[in-house]
C-alpha cells in the first residue's frame, strides 16, 4: 500500500465526495461506466475476515467502488452515477470543507478553468427585488392573456427618427425617397450565441431545428446567433440562413466558409453580430481548450487541434470611431447594407460611452446594441474572470436606455440584454421587466441548455462545460457522450420552454393592458429596494 | 373617464351649446370641471380672424407679468374681451381674479413677417408666458393664436356655465366650432391644464381615457419639439402626435392613426404600403397608444377628426344634420340637442373619422 | 290604469339618476306598473324592479343613459324611443327590452334570461359574456343590423340574431374579432364576416335553426316596428350560425420530430462533418456506446478468471476474448485483475 504524506491531495480537499453504500450495490459497474469525468473506479479493497480472537489474521477481497483523487479525474457533482445505479447505492456529496482550488493552484502554477456561470452570487439579484406593479384596476382594463391578441414582435436594425426618415408625399401617400437601414421585426428573445465547438453538434443542431420549427410552424419569430465558430455551410445554403445571426469576434472563426457560400445563399442571414466581449469574462478573449477542438471543428473553423484562444479584441480596431465605421462598415458591406449588424459588448462602467457614441453614428449602419451582464454562463472562462469582473446587466441596460431617452433617441439603436435571464427559473419575467427597463429584447444561451438536461449549477455543480466531458453531451466533444444527447427531444423541450415563455410573457402584458411589448415602460414597474429604485428610476413601494 | 364633445356648424354657435351637449352626459364624469375651446370665431371677434387672440386666466399679477412680456416684445392691444360674471352665491366654481382674452397687432418688425416666422413668434411668447405665470404662481395661459378662444375652469360645469353666463346664447360669442370637455378629474391632479380640450399651434384635442404608453409618449415628446410641454394630462400626448405628424414631419393625416395604433406586423406585411407603414410603426414605437382613448381634434384646416384605440374600449358617436356635425361621447347628448338627424356613425377601432370643412364626412379605414 | 310621466330636465336642472331611481322605485311601491320617462341620459332606467304582485311593470323611455335595463327583471318591459348608449340590458334576466334605435357599446352584455331587440346597431363587444342557466329560458338578443367589434367575446351561452340589414357597405356585420373566447351559445348571422375568432366555426341552418329564426322574428320586427322586413329577412340562403368549436377539433401543429423528419437536411446539419447516424446512448450503454474500452494482455495473464467470474456484463469469453457489443467499460475486469492484465482506455 502506497505511503501517505499529509501534504498531498486528500479525498476531504476535493469539492465533492463519494457516499458509496456496499451494501446496496451489486458490482454492475454501471456507475464506472457512466461516469465521464473518470472520478470513481471499481477497486479491490483487502478486508480482515476473521474475529480479532482468531490466532492468525485472515483476509478477504472485497470488490468496491472508490473516488478517484486527483487534480484531473475529480468528481463535478453531477450526479450521473447515482442516475444510473440501479438501487441508489451511489451518490455524490457537497464537500463544504473543500480545498480543491488551493490545491490545483498550489500544484498546477496555473489559474483554474471552469465553464457554466460565476458562482459568487451572493448579493441577490436585482430583477428579482422588481415587481410588475401597475396592474390595470379602473383606470384602464387589464386585457386577457389567453384570448386577446398580443404582438410579440421588436424591431432589429438601425431605425431612423421619423423626420430622418426622408418620406415624401404623393397625394396622400406617403413614399420612400432614399434608401433606409434594414429593420427586420423579431421575436424579442433571441438564441444566444454559442459556438460550434463550445457547444456539441448535437446541441447546436437542436436550436437550429427549435429556430427554424417556432419560425416555420409555430409563426414565432425567434432568431438564433450562430456564435463564433462558424457555421455549417448547407445551413448557409438553406432558407433556415434567413433565421440565423452570423457572429464575428476577435477570432474570426469560420468567415472563410461563410464568404465561400456567399454566392449560394439563397436568403440574407438575419443579421449580424459583432462580438466584443461577453458578460461571463468581459475583456478576455474566447477560450476552447484543445480536448474540445474535435476533428469537424477543426475543419469548420479551419484551425489544429490546439487550445484556441480569441483575443481579448479585435486586433484590426484601436477605437471606438474606428469600431464604428471600419467594423460596421465591413459588415454592412458583406451584405450589401440590406442586413442588420449589431455589436455584443459586455456590460461594462464604459457601456454608455459606446452606446452614446454607436447613436452618435453618422451612417446609421450600427443595427443594435446587445449588453451582456456579468451573471452570463460561458463554456470556458478563467474562473478569476468568471467570478470577479464584469456588470451587473441590468443598472447598464437602464443607463444605455436613458441616455438615449435624455437625448430624445429610445429606440434608435435596439437594445438587447442578456446575462443570467432565468438564473432563478422565471426567464419571462427577467425578460419582461428588462423590456419594461428600455430593452427590446433579450437573449440567452444558458436557458437552452438548461431545457437540454444541463446538470450544473451556479454552486459548483459539474461546471465542467471547458473539459469537453459534460456528461449531458451538451458541451461535450466526445463523439460517445455527445451521442447521449437527443436531438429531436432538446429541441422539442427548447420549442415548448419558448411556447410557455411566450404564454408567460402574455400573462405579464395582459394586466398592465399592453398588447404591444412594454418597452420603456418603467412606471409599469416597482421595487421594494430604495437603492434599486433611486438607480434605476422606478416607483419605489413598500 | 370624462365626457367629451365636438361641434362644427355651418352656423355660428354660442358655447350653451357645449353645456346642452354634455347636461345628459353627467354620469359620465364627475362634476369637477368645464372647458371648451372655440375656433372659427364670429361676434365681437369675427374680424379679427387674422390676429392672434391670447386666453388666459391669472391674478392681477399674472395679468401684469402677461402685459409686460407681450408689450416688450412689441405686440398691441386691439381688442379686448371680459366674460361678464355672474358671482352668485352658493356657485361650484373656483374662480380666477382676472379672465383675459385679448386680440393683439403683431410687432412693428413682423409686418412683412412670413406665416411660418408669425406663427414661431406666437409660440415662444406663450411659452415665455406660461413660464413666467408658472414660476409667479399667478395664472395659466391657454392659447395664443388667431382666431381661438380658451376657457377652463375648475369646477361644476353647470355652475361654471352660470359663473360666466354661459347658458344663454349670445351673439357677441360664438364660433363655428366648439370643442368641450366636462372633466372627471385626471388620474393626477386637479390642475387647470389637465383640463381637455387643449391647444396647440392651430391643432386642438381632447380625449377620453386612459393613454396608458402616456410615460413612455412623454419621454420621447419632451425631445421632439419645444412646444411639447406640460402634460398634465396623459392626453396631451394625443394632441402633441397630431401636431408632429401634421405641422412637424408634414406627413399626410391618416398616418396618424397609422403611429398611435400601428397595425400588427403580420398584417402590415400583406398590405401594399407595407414598407412605409413599418417605418412608422419602427421610428414612432414611442408614440403608440396603448390603452383606451377616443380622441377628438380640430385641425388647422378646420376639420373634425375623431380616431379611437385599437381595442375600441370608450364610447364615441357621431351625428349630423345638414348644417351642424356633433362628436360626442354618449348618444345622449346628441338625442338632447339634435333629435333630428341623419343615421348616427359609430367609429370603430380602425377607423379616422374626417368632418371636412364643408361638413361632408369621410371615413378612413387604417 | 295610470301612466306616471316624469320629465326629468326643466330649465337646465337636470334630475340625478339617484333622484330619478328613487322616484320610480316610490312609485311601484305606490303601485304603478306602467312609467313614461323623458330621461337625461340617466342610468339605469328599468332595471331591477318588481312589483309585489308579480304583475308586469313596462318602462317607456326617451333618451336614457347607460344600462338601461340593466339587471331588468321578469315581467318588466323597456320600450327605447330612439337610441341607448353602453350596456343595454346589462345582466338582464328576463326583461324583454326594445330600442327602437341603434345600441352602444356592450349592449347585452352577460345577459343571461329575457329578451334584447335592438331596431339599428350595436357597439363593440356587444352580447359579450352572455350565459345560460339551464334551469330558465336561455337569454335572446336580436339586432337589425349590425354589431361592432370583439363582439360575443367569452360568450358562454344564449342566442344572439345579428339580420345584417343595410350592411352592404361592411366588412363585417360582426364587426373584427368576434367570438373570442367563445365557449357556448349560438349566434345567428346575416351577411359578410370577417376576423371570426379561430375557436369557433361557421356551420349552415338546420330545421330547428329556422324555426327558430321564423317564430322568433316576427315578434322581434313587431317590436322594432319593421315588419316590412319580415320576407327580406327570413331568405335563410344569407344567413349561417357560429357555434365554438369542438375541444378536440383544435388543430394538432406537426411536432419538431415530424418536421425535423420531413423538413430538415437529411443526414443532419453536419452530415459531412462527423459520423452520426441519429442514435441516442444510453448512459452504460454497452458496444460502440461505451466510454472506455478494456485491453486484454495476454503476456501478463496468469488464467485465474477472475475477471471472467466478476465481469457484470458477462462480456468476457472463456478464452479472455471481450464481447464488444456486452461490454459497458466499467473496469471491473481491471480492477480484480491480480497482475494488470486488463487496461482501461
Amino acid at each position: 500500500m502506497a505511503s501517505i504524506n499529509v501534504n498531498e491531495l486528500q479525498k476531504s480537499d476535493l469539492p465533492w465526495i463519494i457516499e458509496y453504500d456496499e451494501s446496496k450495490c451489486i458490482q454492475c459497474g454501471k456507475c464506472t461506466a457512466a461516469c465521464s469525468f473518470n472520478a470513481i473506479s471499481p477497486c479491490v479493497e483487502f478486508r480482515k475476515s476473521n474475529s480479532i480472537n482468531s490466532p492468525d489474521r485472515k483476509f478477504e477481497k472485497v470488490l468496491v467502488i472508490k473516488q478517484n483523487i486527483s487534480l484531473d479525474n475529480y468528481c463535478r457533482g453531477c450526479g450521473m452515477c447515482s442516475n444510473v445505479c440501479p438501487n441508489g447505492a451511489i451518490k455524490a456529496v457537497r464537500n463544504k470543507d473543500d480545498k480543491y482550488s488551493v490545491a490545483y493552484r498550489a500544484q498546477k502554477a496555473d489559474s483554474f478553468k471552469k465553464g457554466g456561470r460565476s458562482n459568487l452570487n451572493t448579493e441577490g439579484r436585482t430583477l428579482d427585488k422588481i415587481k410588475i406593479g401597475r396592474i390595470s384596476q379602473m383606470t384602464d382594463p387589464s386585457l386577457d392573456a389567453q384570448r386577446h391578441t398580443f404582438e410579440l414582435r421588436t424591431p432589429f436594425g438601425r431605425v431612423l427618427k421619423a423626420d430622418k426618415l426622408n418620406f415624401d408625399t404623393c397625394g396622400e401617400v406617403l413614399y420612400e425617397t432614399t434608401s433606409l437601414p434594414p429593420v427586420s421585426w423579431i421575436y424579442p428573445i433571441i438564441f444566444g450565441d454559442m459556438s460550434i465547438g463550445a457547444v456539441s453538434w448535437r446541441m447546436w443542431e437542436a436550436v437550429a431545428i427549435a429556430t427554424a420549427y417556432l419560425n416555420e410552424v409555430m409563426g414565432i419569430p425567434v432568431r438564433m446567433c450562430t456564435g463564433e465558430g462558424g457555421i455549417p455551410t448547407k445551413l448557409l445554403k438553406s432558407r433556415y440562413a434567413k433565421y440565423m445571426i452570423l457572429q464575428i469576434a476577435s477570432g474570426h472563426f469560420g468567415w472563410n466558409r461563410i464568404l465561400k457560400a456567399m454566392p449560394d445563399m439563397t436568403e440574407d442571414p438575419a443579421g449580424i453580430i459583432i462580438k466584443i466581449g461577453q458578460g461571463a469574462k468581459p475583456g478576455d478573449g474566447g477560450l476552447l481548450q484543445a480536448s474540445k477542438v474535435a476533428r469537424y471543428v477543426q475543419e469548420i473553423r479551419g484551425v489544429p487541434k490546439a487550445d484556441l484562444l480569441s483575443p481579448p479584441t479585435h486586433q484590426g480596431l484601436y477605437s471606438i470611431e474606428e469600431s464604428v465605421q471600419k467594423m460596421f462598415l465591413s459588415m454592412n458591406a458583406a451584405f450589401n447594407f440590406k442586413v442588420p449588424v449589431a455589436v455584443k459588448v459586455a456590460a461594462s462602467v464604459t457601456s454608455v460611452s459606446v452606446y452614446n457614441n454607436l447613436l452618435r453614428d453618422p451612417y446609421n449602419i450600427v443595427g443594435g446594441f446587445f449588453l451582456d451582464g456579468l451573471a452570463a454562463g460561458t463554456g470556458a472562462a478563467h474562473e478569476i474572470s468568471l467570478n470577479h469582473t464584469g456588470h451587473p446587466i441590468t443598472s447598464k441596460l437602464r443607463d444605455c436606455y436613458l441616455t438615449a431617452v435624455k437625448q430624445g433617441r429610445q429606440g434608435e439603436i435596439p437594445l438587447f440584454a442578456g446575462g443570467g435571464l432565468g438564473q432563478t427559473g422565471s426567464f419571462a419575467a427577467d425578460a419582461f421587466k428588462l423590456i419594461c427597463l428600455g430593452a427590446n429584447g433579450v437573449f440567452t444561451g444558458s436557458m437552452l441548455l438548461e431545457t437540454a438536461g444541463c446538470v450544473g449549477s451556479d454552486t459548483g455543480k459539474c461546471n465542467a462545460c471547458n473539459t469537453g466531458l459534460c456528461p449531458a453531451g451538451i458541451a461535450a466533444q466526445n463523439d460517445n457522450l455527445v451521442k447521449r444527447l437527443d436531438v429531436d427531444k432538446v429541441a422539442q423541450n427548447i420549442v415548448n420552454y419558448i411556447l410557455a415563455t411566450d404564454i408567460e410573457l402574455k400573462k405579464l402584458m395582459a394586466p398592465i393592458g399592453c398588447s404591444s411589448l412594454p418597452i420603456g415602460r418603467s412606471d409599469a414597474l416597482i421595487t421594494v429596494d430604495k437603492h434599486i429604485s433611486n438607480r434605476l428610476d422606478i416607483q419605489y413601494a413598500c | 373617464m370624462c365626457r367629451i364633445g365636438a361641434v362644427k356648424s355651418k352656423k355660428r354657435m354660442h358655447p350653451s351649446i357645449a353645456l346642452k351637449l354634455m347636461q345628459s352626459q353627467q354620469e359620465g364624469h364627475d362634476d369637477s370641471g368645464f372647458a371648451f375651446v372655440m375656433q372659427d370665431l364670429g361676434g365681437i371677434f369675427e374680424n379679427y380672424k387674422e390676429l392672434p387672440l391670447l386666453s388666459m386666466a391669472a391674478t392681477v399679477e399674472g395679468t401684469r407679468l402677461a402685459e409686460d412680456i407681450l408689450r416688450e416684445i412689441g405686440f398691441s392691444r386691439v381688442m379686448q374681451w371680459s366674460p361678464e360674471i355672474n358671482n352668485q352665491k352658493g356657485l361650484k366654481i373656483e374662480a380666477m381674479p382676472n379672465y383675459i382674452f385679448e386680440v393683439l397687432q403683431y410687432p412693428r418688425s413682423f409686418k412683412h413677417a412670413t406665416k411660418q416666422e408669425k406663427e414661431e413668434l406666437l409660440i415662444d411668447t406663450a411659452i415665455k408666458i406660461r413660464k413666467t405665470l408658472e414660476e409667479a404662481k399667478a395664472g395659466y395661459i391657454y392659447s395664443f393664436w388667431p382666431d381661438v378662444l380658451t376657457l377652463k375652469e375648475i369646477g361644476s360645469p353647470k355652475d361654471i356655465g352660470i359663473y360666466f353666463n354661459l347658458w344663454e346664447g349670445n351673439a357677441d360669442l360664438t364660433a363655428g366650432i366648439i370643442t368641450a370637455q366636462c372633466r372627471q378629474n385626471t388620474n393626477y391632479d386637479i390642475v387647470r391644464y389637465a383640463a381637455h380640450p387643449f391647444f396647440l399651434e392651430g391643432y386642438t384635442g381632447l380625449a377620453n381615457g386612459e393613454n396608458t404608453f402616456f410615460e413612455k409618449n412623454r419621454d420621447y415628446q419632451q425631445k421632439l419639439y419645444k412646444g411639447y410641454i406640460g402634460f398634465e394630462s396623459d392626453s396631451q400626448c394625443l394632441l402633441y402626435t397630431l401636431h408632429y405628424i401634421r405641422k412637424i414631419l408634414k406627413w399626410p393625416l391618416k398616418y396618424f392613426k397609422h403611429t398611435i395604433t400601428p397595425l400588427s406586423y403580420d398584417e402590415i406585411t400583406t398590405r401594399k404600403d407595407r414598407e412605409i407603414l413599418l417605418r412608422i410603426k419602427a421610428s414612432l414605437a414611442n408614440l403608440e397608444i396603448n390603452g383606451p382613448n377616443t380622441f377628438l381634434a380640430v385641425t388647422p384646416e378646420k376639420e373634425l377628426l375623431c380616431v379611437c384605440d385599437s381595442k375600441k374600449l370608450r364610447p364615441v358617436v357621431i351625428g349630423k344634420n345638414k348644417d351642424t356635425v356633433i362628436m360626442t361621447s354618449e348618444v345622449a347628448g346628441l338625442n338632447d340637442i339634435m333629435p333630428e338627424r341623419d343615421a348616427d356613425i359609430y367609429p370603430n377601432e380602425r377607423e379616422t373619422i374626417i368632418v371636412k370643412d364643408d361638413l361632408t364626412i369621410e371615413r378612413w379605414l387604417q | 290604469m295610470t301612466v306616471c310621466k316624469i320629465k326629468t330636465l326643466k330649465n337646465n336642472t337636470r334630475m340625478s339618476t339617484q333622484e330619478l331611481l328613487q322616484t320610480i322605485s316610490k312609485k311601484i311601491e305606490e303601485g304603478v306598473t306602467d312609467f313614461d320617462i323623458e330621461a337625461c341620459g340617466q342610468h339605469d332606467i328599468g332595471g331591477s324592479s318588481w312589483t309585489k304582485s308579480g304583475g308586469s311593470l313596462t318602462f317607456r323611455i326617451t333618451n336614457p343613459g347607460q344600462r338601461v335595463g340593466a339587471m331588468a327583471m321578469d315581467g318588466t318591459k323597456i320600450i327605447v324611443e330612439g337610441s341607448a348608449p353602453a350596456d343595454v340590458g346589462w345582466l338582464n334576466s328576463g326583461a324583454e327590452i326594445t330600442v327602437k334605435g341603434d345600441g352602444g357599446d356592450t349592449s347585452a352584455h352577460c345577459a343571461a334570461g329575457g329578451k334584447i331587440y335592438i331596431g339599428g346597431r350595436t357597439g363593440t363587444r356587444s352580447g359579450a359574456l352572455m350565459k345560460h342557466d339551464p334551469k330558465f329560458e336561455p337569454p335572446e338578443f336580436w339586432v337589425l343590423k349590425n354589431t361592432g367589434s370583439f363582439s360575443f367575446e367569452f360568450m358562454s351561452g344564449g342566442i344572439a340574431v345579428i339580420c345584417g340589414y343595410d350592411c352592404n357597405e361592411l366588412q363585417s356585420v360582426l364587426g373584427n374579432r368576434s367570438c373570442v373566447g367563445m365557449v357556448g351559445g349560438t349566434v345567428y348571422v346575416r351577411g359578410r364576416i370577417y376576423g371570426l375568432a379561430s375557436c369557433v366555426e361557421t356551420v349552415k341552418l338546420n330545421k330547428f335553426d329556422k324555426d327558430f329564426l321564423k317564430s322568433g322574428m316576427k315578434h322581434f320586427l313587431q317590436n322594432i316596428g319593421r315588419t316590412e322586413l319580415e320576407q327580406e329577412l327570413l331568405d335563410f340562403s344569407d344567413w349561417c350560425k357560429i357555434v365554438p368549436l369542438p375541444k378536440e377539433s383544435k388543430i394538432n401543429k406537426i411536432t419538431v420530430k415530424e418536421f425535423k423528419a420531413a423538413e430538415w437536411f437529411k443526414d443532419g446539419l453536419f452530415g459531412d462533418l462527423v459520423e452520426d447516424n441519429g442514435e441516442v446512448f444510453s448512459l452504460a450503454q454497452p458496444g460502440k456506446a461505451r466510454l472506455r474500452t478494456p485491453v486484454w494482455n495476454k503476456t501478463k495473464c496468469v488464467n485465474c478468471k477472475l475477471c471472467i467470474k466478476n465481469c457484470p456484463q458477462k462480456a468476457i469469453k472463456e478464452n479472455y476474448l471481450l464481447i464488444d457489443e456486452k461490454c459497458i467499460g466499467c473496469g471491473i475486469c481491471s480492477a480484480v485483475c491480480p497482475v494488470n492484465a486488463w487496461t482501461i482506455s
